[in-house]
């Protein structure tokens, strides 16, 4: 069993999908996360086990990679397309209670900005980390983001922008969220974005890259 | 009110200004670029002290520690001059491109003048309608360049209300280009047609630029923009007949429009494509039965912004790179010790580095350390490859979505023309093994600035070339496609 769960680990952090995919190369004609995930289960492991065994600690070496300059976007994407492979079998089990996340995390591209290349990675990397993603998507006003608040209370929210003309509604977002509840975090990304923006519209927190929201996130979280 | 004394070196200019006037209302105009439009973001403005003192408030300071420099270096746009100073600030000598490339055409009586009016330069001709002759020409860098490099910033200053000094700026700087060619040629034009982008469109006719803020990035009317001098402010008659060209839609602007006929990519029967390798990375393919396009916005990478030690192509920017399989050897503007890295030497960069093995496909330095020694002292960072990969990915992302449009492969696709600020310094061969144009190299050319010669084109007839092309062109939203993401991604692999 244990092997599984140690295979299902390089799987997911090397980006191997599911057996017929031919990336990463060296695992070429191996099992991907996909079928080692089939197997986890009927061989009865414990979901939870599968996501904090194996895709948790995956999603954080490739984070910290990343982070690090090790390995690149194109690997992150794999590495995150592996996991969803795994993670869609796991979803009846977080419907059931059997697996429990971390938290909620709410994540869209604020309104005028379309770009959701990095706000995508960020989702991906954060379910990674073993919480649940609710994404808004593009084009987001504070309206929306209050809304998925109010359903799912507690959750903390990511904002993404990539264009300095609609990093600016980055502010209105936070005050309209923190009008309605101050204790709700904030935290934001985005190429334009820094933490000098981020103290002066009152969010939480700046993240350059997925590896630090997922950082602080787990640091809410426990 | 308080005057002092401004000296430049090694300018030997010397200016007298009011107290408290800052730095980047003054030095823009020798040559100092504000790449970030004077947020304190890019350190690109850097001015040495000789002489003299500038108080550095608390965000300055914060800004130069963080960049590390000397404790005699400012950045400009963060200084106000508050005593007589003495400063050092590089010589820049601009590399702006005019054309003289011949074209087809009607002889019609009279003088023409045709505008490129770029985000980073201007470049004006006066033509000779009878023979297409090239009587004057006149070059500048773009007085709004203070606002910034890229188009969001001047947008930006725009809604921070510098729209009318920006407006007013632009008319100045073209009215005084043409004042000059008419004194040097003796001849009055009877019309001058400007081209630009989107954003140089409603910047010089003074139009709102929110629309062109947040999405859905769309005007009211991109339609062409007629003038009279005098409401321009310019000193000549008023029967000449002055029109900014039309829009293609969104960011694709009347720039486009002049490179769609000077590749006579609309009269062809095989698909041929138009690559502008600028920040917006605008594409154009098509035949003479249909043509789309769209901006790509592969960010200024290829204008030497956004890199470590990038710079565009002026005296001191390495502009070409080979290698002989152990050492590197540049090439740099003006035979002087190299500053920086421009474009056209960012993709041999990129090229070369991953022959010699140096780096990998995903642009990982091999050694394990933070950057590359290119010549000393300019070195290639991992970010500056990073952000290379970014601009690559967009153009063949754009390429490749836009012939998926059309239903057909990139292999599908006849001739490439690529056009852009660095002129004859692009090595294709190079660009072709960075995967940026997925051709063969029979296929790709090189074109300058074809925006001038369709400029130029335009001034012949009454404006049905542009009315053919722009019946024919549709403007595509790249944000639409939903696969953009996984082909965008890959295309950050090099090769
Ligand atoms: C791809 C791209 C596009 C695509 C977008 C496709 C898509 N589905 O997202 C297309 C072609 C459609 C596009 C269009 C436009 N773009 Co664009 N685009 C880019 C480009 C090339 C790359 C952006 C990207 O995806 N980077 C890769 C990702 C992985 O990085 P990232 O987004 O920064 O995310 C990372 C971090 O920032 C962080 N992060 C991101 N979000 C968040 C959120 C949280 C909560 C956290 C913690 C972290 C975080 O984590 C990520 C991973 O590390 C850049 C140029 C460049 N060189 O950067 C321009 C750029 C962003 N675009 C720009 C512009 C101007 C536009 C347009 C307005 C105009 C145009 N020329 O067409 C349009 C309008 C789009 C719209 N409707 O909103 C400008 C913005 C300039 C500025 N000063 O604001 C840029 C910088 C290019 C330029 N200089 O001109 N663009
Ligand atoms: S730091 Fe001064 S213009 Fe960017």
């Amino acid at each position: 069993m244990n092997e599984i769960i140690e295979k299902l680990l390089e799987a997911v952090e090397f980006g191997k999908i599911d057996q017929k995919s031919p990336y990463p190369p060296q695992l070429r004609g191996m099992d991907g996360s996909h079928e080692l995930t089939q197997q986890a289960l009927a061989a009865g492991v414990d979901p939870q086990r599968i996501l904090e065994d194996a895709l948790i600690p995956a999603m954080g070496n490739v984070g910290k990679k990343f982070a690090e300059n090790k390995i690149f976007v194109p690997q992150m994407l794999m590495s995150a397309k592996a996991m969803g492979a795994s993670m869609v079998q796991l979803k009846p089990f977080f419907a059931s209670g059997a697996i429990k996340s971390k938290g909620t995390f709410i994540i869209g591209t604020v309104k005028g900005d379309l770009h959701d290349i990095g706000k995508n990675l960020v989702a991906m990397m954060v379910e990674g980390g073993g919480w649940t993603i609710v994404d808004l998507g593009v084009d987001v006003g504070s309206e929306r983001f209050i809304e998925a608040l109010k359903s799912n209370p507690g959750a903390v929210v990511g904002l993404s922008a990539l264009l300095t003309t609609t990093m600016v509604n980055m502010g209105d977002i936070v005050a309209g969220i923190k009008a309605c509840d101050p204790a709700t975090k904030v935290l934001i990304g985005g190429a334009p974005v820094n933490a000098d923006f981020c103290r002066s519209i009152g969010a939480d927190f700046y993240a350059p890259d997925p590896q630090n929201a997922v950082e602080y996130l787990n640091k809410l979280a426990s | 009110m308080k005057q002092h004394n401004i000296r430049l070196h090694p300018l030997g200019k010397e200016l007298v200004v009011n107290d408290q006037t800052p730095l980047i209302d003054l030095l823009h105009e020798f040559g100092v670029e504000f790449p970030c439009g004077g947020r304190g973001t890019c350190g690109k403005c850097q001015v040495s002290l000789l002489k003299g003192k500038i108080t550095v408030s608390e965000i300055h300071r914060r800004k130069l520690d963080h960049l590390h420099l000397p404790s005699n270096v400012r950045l400009a746009c963060m200084s106000l001059c508050t005593e007589s100073i003495t400063l050092q600030v590089e010589q820049y000598d601009h590399l702006i491109l005019a054309d003289e490339t011949n074209f087809e055409f009607m002889p019609e009586r009279g003088f023409g003048v045709a505008v490129d009016l770029g985000t980073t330069t201007l470049v004006t001709q006066l033509v000779e309608l009878n023979s297409a002759r090239i009587l004057a020409v006149e070059t500048m860098l773009n007085p709004q360049v203070k606002y910034g490099a890229d188009l969001i910033s001047r947008i930006q200053a725009g809604l921070d209300g510098h729209s009318t000094e920006m407006t007013l700026l632009i008319r100045s700087a073209v009215g005084n280009m043409i004042r000059l060619m008419m004194e040097g040629a003796k001849q009055i034009p009877d019309k001058v047609i400007l081209v630009g982008n989107t954003v140089m469109q409603m910047i010089f006719s003074g139009c709102d630029l929110t629309p062109l803020s947040c999405y859905p990035f769309q005007l009211e009317n991109p339609g062409t923009k007629t003038f009279t001098a005098s409401e321009l402010d310019w000193d000549f008659p008023d029967g000449t007949k002055i029109e900014f060209y039309p829009s293609i839609g969104s960011f694709v602007g009347s720039d486009i429009l002049a490179g769609i006929a000077a590749t006579g990519l609309h009269r062809k029967e095989q698909y041929t494509a138009l690559i502008d390798l600028g920040t917006n990375g605008e594409i154009v393919l098509g035949n003479r039965d249909h043509i789309i396009c769209a901006s790509t916005a592969a960010g200024p990478a290829f204008e030497g912004a956004n890199l470590s030690m990038g710079m565009r192509a002026v005296t001191g920017a390495i502009s070409s790179l080979r290698h002989d399989g152990k050492t590197i050897q540049s090439s740099v503007i003006g035979n002087t010790k190299p500053r920086g890295i421009c474009g056209s030497a960012l993709i041999d960069a990129a090229a070369i580095l991953l022959e010699m093995g140096l780096i990998g496909d995903f642009g990982e330095i091999q050694s394990g350390e933070n950057s590359i020694l290119i010549d000393d002292p300019v070195r290639l960072t991992q970010k500056d490859i990073y952000e290379f990969l970014l601009a690559k990915a967009a153009i063949a992302t754009g390429v490749t979505i836009l012939a998926k449009n059309l239903g057909i492969e990139t292999s599908g696709i006849s001739e490439i023309y690529i056009a852009g600020g660095f002129g004859n310094y692009i090595n294709l061969k190079h660009l072709l093994s960075t995967g940026m144009v997925e051709t063969t190299g029979d296929k790709i050319h090189k074109m300058g600035n074809t925006a001038l010669i369709g400029a130029k084109m335009f001034l012949f007839g009454k404006g049905e070339l542009a009315d053919e092309i722009l019946g024919k062109t549709s403007h595509i939203n790249l944000e639409a496609f939903p696969d953009f993401q996984d082909i965008y991604i890959s295309k950050m692999i090099l090769g």
